[in-house]
């Protein structure tokens, strides 16, 4: 399946108003396609918990809002890309229900589950990436 | 309002920052002291210069007037000015004179001069300022080294003014921001014992706080028995703001309080799911109107309908 890009978006997320910023510009897209309203909510409420994590782990990064079309489907993706700590141990970040922030540890985990495809790479050391795309549905 | 020992730390203004723009201005110490020398003249013609600069520019011009109307107010300005224009040759460039400086642009910001009428009034008081040296002094080497001395350092003193005015500027929004917060995190009495806060927008960190503080304080006031958060108006209710009110849930509880939880649209409820946010230990209601009932019945009232 080859995915084409459509329209690439660059945004940087170095304060808290920022994570706003990335949420807003995913809605506006995902409203703009056509998205349902259901979609619209997964896709943005993932889209801040992935930039939010940026500014609390790794307190600056960007996010690259990518239209993008698999030839019959449109989708949005989303990468989150910081060159902060990195995630020493990946599956115990993504299990769930643990955080070393003192907060739920929803936020990995939650979003795997609130899109349609999900990519975690990190370094310690050299930092974090995270893809989403979400689907539009038929 | 910020005092200006506040804003120079703000703004950086520090030896370092004041050695790195006199470099950059290239205000020499010659320069100072060729101020320094022109200070008789400037003593000579500080009223000649001052009074043109206010009656030949700035009554001439409606918009200005504006800001002279009272007799009292021009008096302290004209006042101000010759006292300002002197300090250009006192041969002396440190902290104070920068601070000094920087409380133009604060005042400026305050009474709202916009930067073009700064601007503007300033070249034509360097204008002013030349003529009255060149008419004094004749044209000269040595003249034309006053007159760039004097441009030099006023031209430094406008950098700082203007940065100053602009500081100001966005701390003022900030100050608006800040105050449509609180405005927009109301606590409001339902019956003896309810209180229903309704959130709307973004709830960052620092919104959270003082929300949650804000309402704990209306509870023992008040002795709320019943809470209700509404959170039709929040876009996005993410772990963050989940945890937000897991914790003002358990501190309400503290208090001896309940907390009901409405507004919560079918999307936000899908998205909580997928989220894996456990909310069971609040009370949640779709709409606003069935968690009034529901409080209302927990303090013993009841919504009747009139005559039934
Ligand atoms: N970009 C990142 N850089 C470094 N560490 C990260 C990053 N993202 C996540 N982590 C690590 O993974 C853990 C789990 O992340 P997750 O988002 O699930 O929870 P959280 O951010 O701690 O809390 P919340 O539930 O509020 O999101 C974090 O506590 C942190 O240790
Ligand atoms: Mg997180």
């Amino acid at each position: 399946m080859t995915v084409r890009v459509l329209s690439h978006q660059e945004m940087n997320i170095d304060n808290e108003d920022d994570v706003v910023l990335v949420r807003r510009a995913v809605r506006t897209l995902a409203e703009a396609r056509g998205f349902d309203s259901f979609a619209v909510s997964a896709l943005t409420t993932a889209a801040t918990e992935l930039s939010r994590n940026v500014w609390v782990h790794a307190r600056k990064g960007k996010a690259f809002i990518e239209e993008v079309t698999d030839g019959d489907r449109t989708g949005i993706q989303v990468e989150f890309v910081d060159q902060g700590p990195g995630i020493p141990d990946i599956e115990w970040s993504m299990a769930g229900g643990h955080s070393t922030a003192k907060s739920l540890g929803l936020g990995l985990s939650g979003s795997k589950r609130l899109v349609d495809a999900f990519h975690i790479e990190s370094e310690p050391g050299k930092g974090t990436r995270v893809r989403i795309t979400k689907w539009k549905r038929f | 309002m910020p005092n200006s020992r506040d804003y120079m730390a703000r703004l950086g203004f520090d030896a370092q920052e004041l050695s790195s723009r006199r470099h950059f201005f290239q205000l020499t110490d010659e320069d100072l002291a060729r101020l320094a020398a022109l200070r008789p003249f400037a003593e000579r013609h500080n009223d000649a210069i001052i009074d043109a600069f206010y009656n030949e520019l700035l009554l001439q011009h409606p918009e200005s007037r504006l800001f002279f109307t009272d007799q009292a107010v021009f008096r302290r300005a004209v006042t101000a000015q010759k006292r300002y224009f002197l300090q250009l040759f006192s041969g002396v460039c440190d902290l104070d004179y920068m601070e000094d400086r920087l409380r133009v642009g604060t005042t400026h910001q305050r009474i709202g001069v916009a930067p073009k009428w700064y601007l503007g009034a300033y070249a034509h008081y360097l204008r002013l300022i030349s003529s009255h040296l060149f008419r004094e002094q004749g044209s000269s080497p040595d003249s034309e080294l006053s007159n760039r001395s004097i441009q030099k350092i006023v031209f430094f003193d406008m950098s700082i003014a203007i940065e100053t005015y602009i500081a100001a500027g966005v701390e003022a929004i900030q100050r608006h921001q800040s105050a449509i917060r609180e405005l927009s995190t109301p606590v409001i009495q339902i019956s003896e014992r309810v209180l229903l806060l309704p959130l709307i927008g973004t709830i960052d960190t620092v919104r959270a706080q003082q929300v949650m503080e804000k309402m704990l304080a209306r509870v023992v006031e008040a002795q709320a028995r019943v809470i209700i958060l509404d959170i039709a108006g929040v876009p996005v209710v993410d772990t963050r703001v989940a945890n937000h009110l897991l914790q003002t849930t358990e501190a309400v509880r503290l208090l001896g309080a309940t907390t009901i939880l409405t507004g919560i649209r079918a999307q936000v409820a899908q998205t909580l799911v997928q989220l894996g946010v456990d909310l069971s230990t609040m009370h949640t209601c779709s709409s606003l109107q069935e968690g009034l009932e529901m409080a209302l019945s927990m303090t013993g009232r009841a919504i009747t309908t009139r005559g039934a």
